[in-house]
């Protein structure tokens, strides 16, 4: 019987010898970077959560095991096989998203979470990639250097959806976290500049209406608390303070690995997730933290690379928007570690415990490289 | 599709996305550098004050023994009861919780939190002291229910006799801010001080030194290790010269009474026992002591803060007579076996004075006169002498003058005479004052401890000892030797065998071989016309009983002295006390197990 090409896999055949040669040209310092950073943050979770009822280093172990199979999986799928299915993509996760506004679980204030055996999953993080994919499609089909306003408005609803579906969870964080997805994708499209300032009016506007009705009691003081920080020092401010002793305290070299006093002595929330960053800046000093940043840094400047000379427009978008958000998430959370911005619940890439986002950012990590193996193909 | 010039476009505008991601990741290592390198050691600081904490370690104050090393005062655990306000959600709730617990008003425990308000919310508040155990027991069964409440062992000091000695030991309070002003750096806020009497007089030794844990908590203040431990210095012990025995014998005699009783060696000043009463229950101090407990102590009209030996002054009367003798006799204006008529009344400086016997002495030499207590005959040794050289006399016995005793507050008293009454009065002194000075009235005014001291050298041939509570811990002043002439001091002190034991007016305190020497004294409140027994009159207008005291006469072992506000007569309310006093002291001496 003659072989049939795997499906998933699409039109894409090469010779065995090209195949190799595209296979060694592929950017793995992407992949290499993503599992030094999920290695470090390993090694962070241990240490985090030494005083915690269960140590998280096995359980993230096997979510990096989880990641690496939906990286392998995402490299294995031409993307454009998935954006023709983001579309019933987009609307499953939609119904997730419905889905836990009914069943969901609550954590931390907001109820984001399905269960599925023994394991959390955020819907919120499967929409984001839906979102992303859609988004590539649509924008993809558009042609010329710029955007219309129309297309602009078009794109700005498909992310309006579940955006606005997880601001009722309420995960007014997750929420936001969508936007710099569709930022990045139509700044590279090319914004018109004239509806973005209109736009960026109009969102200062829904910013009031958020605070006047939406934001819960506790998103507001944090936002007041991180305007005038001697605000209530033990109360809301409390977070932010210790976060920024943790991490001076951590100065040039660290304390040494698990020997953290803000992170082991627990004056350190949330420091196996949001606050990982802190702990590693505690333990192991600026040292630590540059090396983190670094590998970001070579991620994100990999990623663009294979943006740059993807083969095709779906391809350059999707790489984008998958770089946005993960690039937004590290400057974010980082930011927000050395109390530069206010708190909000955003997890550090391949860093923070918790399984959802980092199977995402694995997930997209092979996406970026799948793209990048097929930029001979795609053209 | 892929247009040349939109590719061109849109890689442009990720190159300038990519570069403006990896500024921002430059601006934001800059950020940690900042925080982490420049400003680090600021908040390795405030790491540090996170998670290190300071905890005094009180050093236990010294135990208090008798002479035989029988506990007086000492150190008993006491729990507190403490609130951590970051632990409850209602804290209305948790109050209620508390004041039912230990059956108090909640508002006591509010003002207790309010009195708080300065401390930061996660300081754990103390809410109540001593807490009995039963209300210890209610909290630690509701541990898990409300956790914010903590029982915290410390200790009190526990004055085992309770009232008894309360003067001679003192009490302990709070340091003021004052106080610790005045010596930066001795005391810390929160330190308990000695107040009075031996717990203020030996407060160095007593208290020791403080030391230090510095240990390390997590962000619930839970101890999780020591860090660092300083230790202190354990307070040093103190034996008194104080007996037990007599000390409580004293106090149960004086009990229902006003007045004071010291004992004394005279052999070394030592002394045995020291009451006054009404006492006070120093145990209430050892707490934060309540406004209305404060001012019932203070405004009670009998002021049992008072310490009556040696803060009280009186005209010692009667017992002041043997002083006069011995001052007569060395000053030669009368001869031991010289006789002088009382005849019940003798007019000096157109003023009539009155014998306290109605009918007269008759003829009575010196010794006759102690034994009866004749004031006619003590009238003409004053007159003779004249107020200088009596008063000289008076305070070569140490009197006017503080005697030296370790605890502060003694008061000196007074003996008068021309260069007094011109400085203090603006008048020169009338020798018609000098009469009444000779049996111990007027303005002159004496502590009983001063009359134990005066009698002391009476007992010991002549020494002014120096009466000390506490042995070796500061040199003994070296006893001042009197120009008393052995054959002078032997006249005075056979007439003061004589007011014992051959039916004087001391034969209240006979006791059949004890050889007890003494001399009473009534004192006059009011004066009075004619010849009454003040024991008719209201307590308040009757006289001050004295009598003073030693014994074994032949080679006296114990002086005491005893002093009863508005007792009556010396002879009957002051005598049985010194009396079983010096029984009890002879019991010791010699053995003699009562059966209790």
């Amino acid at each position: 019987m003659r072989k049939h090409t795997n499906p998933s896999t699409g039109s894409f055949s090469l010779p065995d010898g090209a195949r190799l040669r595209a296979l060694a040209g592929v950017r793995w310092g992407l992949l290499l970077a993503a599992l030094a950073l999920a290695a470090i943050g390993l090694a962070t979770v241990h240490s985090a959560s030494a005083e915690l009822a269960v140590d998280y280093l096995p359980r993230q172990a096997a979510w990096i095991g989880v990641g690496l199979v939906a990286c392998a999986a995402a490299f294995a799928v031409d993307h454009r096989l998935l954006l023709a299915f983001a579309l019933p993509l987009y609307l499953l996760s939609l119904l997730l998203l419905v889905l836990v506004l009914l069943v969901g679980h609550e954590a931390g204030g907001a109820q984001g979470w399905l269960r599925v055996g023994g394991f959390g999953f955020q819907p919120s993080e499967l929409a984001k990639l839906a979102t992303a994919l859609l988004l590539a499609r649509m924008l993809a089909r558009i042609g010329g250097g710029h955007l219309t306003g129309r297309d602009t408005a078009r794109a700005l609803g498909v992310v309006a959806v579940p955006m606005l579906l997880t601001v009722v969870e309420p995960d007014l964080g997750g929420a936001v976290m969508f936007l710099p997805v569709v930022a990045g994708m139509l700044f590279v499209c090319g914004l018109p500049w004239r509806l973005v300032t209109v736009a960026a009016l109009l969102a200062l506007l829904a910013g009031g209406v958020a605070w006047g009705q939406f934001m819960k009691p506790y998103q507001k003081e944090r936002v007041l608390t991180f305007l005038d920080a001697e605000r209530d020092p033990s109360g809301a401010g409390y977070q932010a303070r210790q976060s920024k002793i943790a991490v001076g305290s951590g100065e040039l070299l660290g304390k040494g690995y698990m020997q953290g006093s803000q992170s082991q002595l627990r004056f350190l929330p949330a420091r196996h997730t949001d606050f990982i960053l802190a702990v590693l800046a505690e333990e192991r000093g600026f040292l630590g933290v540059a090396t983190v940043l670094l590998l970001y840094g070579a991620y994100l400047a990999g990623g663009a690379v294979v943006a740059i000379r993807a083969g095709d427009r779906s391809g350059l978008l999707l790489v984008t928007g998958l770089l946005s958000m993960i690039g937004f998430h590290v400057l974010y959370n980082s930011a927000m570690v050395v109390g530069l911005v206010p708190i909000t619940g955003i997890p550090l890439p391949f860093l923070s415990y918790g399984g959802s986002f980092l199977t995402v950012c694995f997930f997209a990590t092979g996406l970026i490289l799948g793209i990048d193996y097929r930029r001979w193909v795609n053209r | 599709m892929w247009v040349r010039e939109e590719r061109a476009a849109l890689v442009g505008r990720v190159r300038l996305l990519s570069r403006l991601t990896i500024g921002l990741l430059v601006a934001l290592a800059a950020a940690f550098w900042v925080v982490q390198v420049v400003r680090g050691s600021t908040y390795r600081e405030l790491a540090d004050n996170n998670r290190l904490r300071r905890l005094t370690v009180r050093a236990p104050r010294g135990t208090i023994y008798d002479r035989a090393g029988r506990v007086l005062v000492e150190n008993a655990p006491s729990y507190n009861l403490t609130l951590d306000r970051s632990e409850t959600s209602d804290l209305a709730a948790s109050l209620a919780f508390a004041a039912g617990a230990l059956d108090r008003p909640v508002g006591e425990l509010e003002s207790a939190l309010a009195r708080a308000a300065r401390l930061p919310h996660f300081a754990p508040v103390l809410l109540a002291e001593g807490l009995a155990l039963d209300q210890v027991a209610h909290f630690e069964v509701a541990r898990l229910e409300h956790p914010e409440f903590a029982v915290e062992v410390t200790h009190r000091r526990l004055y085992r006799l309770g009232a008894e000695g309360a003067h001679l030991f003192g009490y302990l309070g709070e340091i003021t801010e004052e106080e610790l002003g005045r010596e930066p750096g001795r005391y810390v806020a929160g330190d308990w001080i000695g107040r009075r009497g031996i717990e203020r007089a030996f407060d160095a030794q007593l208290r020791g030194q403080d030391g230090e844990r510095v240990v390390v908590v997590d962000s619930r203040g839970q101890l999780v290790d020591e860090y660092r431990r300083e230790l202190g210095r354990p307070g040093e012990p103190l034996t008194l010269t104080i007996d037990l025995e007599l000390q409580r014998l004293a106090e149960e005699l004086m009990a229902g009474q006003t007045g004071s009783v010291v004992a004394l060696d005279p052999r070394n000043g030592e002394i045995r026992a020291l009451v006054s009463h009404p006492s006070f229950d120093p145990n209430l101090f050892a707490r934060r002591l309540r406004r209305d407990e404060w001012r019932e102590l203070v405004e009670d009209t009998r002021h049992p803060l008072q310490n009556r030996a040696i803060q009280s002054v009186y005209s010692p009367g009667s017992v002041f007579k043997p002083i006069v003798a011995l001052a007569a006799l060395a000053e030669g204006v009368v001869r031991e076996d010289e006789r002088i008529h009382c005849a019940g009344t003798a007019t000096y400086y157109g003023q009539r004075r009155r014998c306290w016997h109605r009918g007269g002495h008759g003829w009575v030499d010196l010794r006759t006169a102690l034994k009866q207590s004749c004031d006619i005959y003590f009238y003409e040794l004053g007159d003779r002498l004249g107020a200088a050289r009596l008063a000289r006399h008076a305070r070569l016995f140490g009197l006017g003058r503080p005697t030296g005793l370790e605890i502060d507050g003694e008061k000196g008293g007074l003996v008068p005479d021309d260069e007094w009454s011109r400085r203090v009065r603006g008048h020169p002194w009338y020798p018609g004052e000098t009469i009444s000075v000779a049996i111990g009235q007027s303005a002159l005014l004496t502590t009983p401890l001063q009359v134990a001291v005066a009698y002391a050298a009476l007992a010991n041939g002549g020494e002014l000892v120096v009466p000390h509570l506490v042995r070796g811990e500061r040199p003994p002043a070296p006893a001042k030797r009197l120009p008393i002439a052995p054959r002078h001091l032997a006249a005075v002190r056979d007439g003061l065998w004589q007011v014992v034991n051959a039916q004087g007016t001391g034969a209240a305190a006979f006791a059949a071989g004890l050889d007890i020497a003494g001399k009473t004294g009534t004192v006059q409140v009011v004066a009075q016309e004619t010849w009454i027994d003040s024991a008719t009159l209201p307590w308040e207008q009757r006289d001050h009983a004295w009598f003073a005291s030693y014994a074994p006469a032949g080679d006296p072992r114990l002086v005491v002295v005893v002093f009863v506000e508005h007792g009556g007569k010396g002879s009957r309310a002051a005598a049985p006390v010194a009396k079983a006093l010096h029984e009890k002291a002879h019991e010791s001496e010699h053995g003699i197990v009562q059966p209790s």
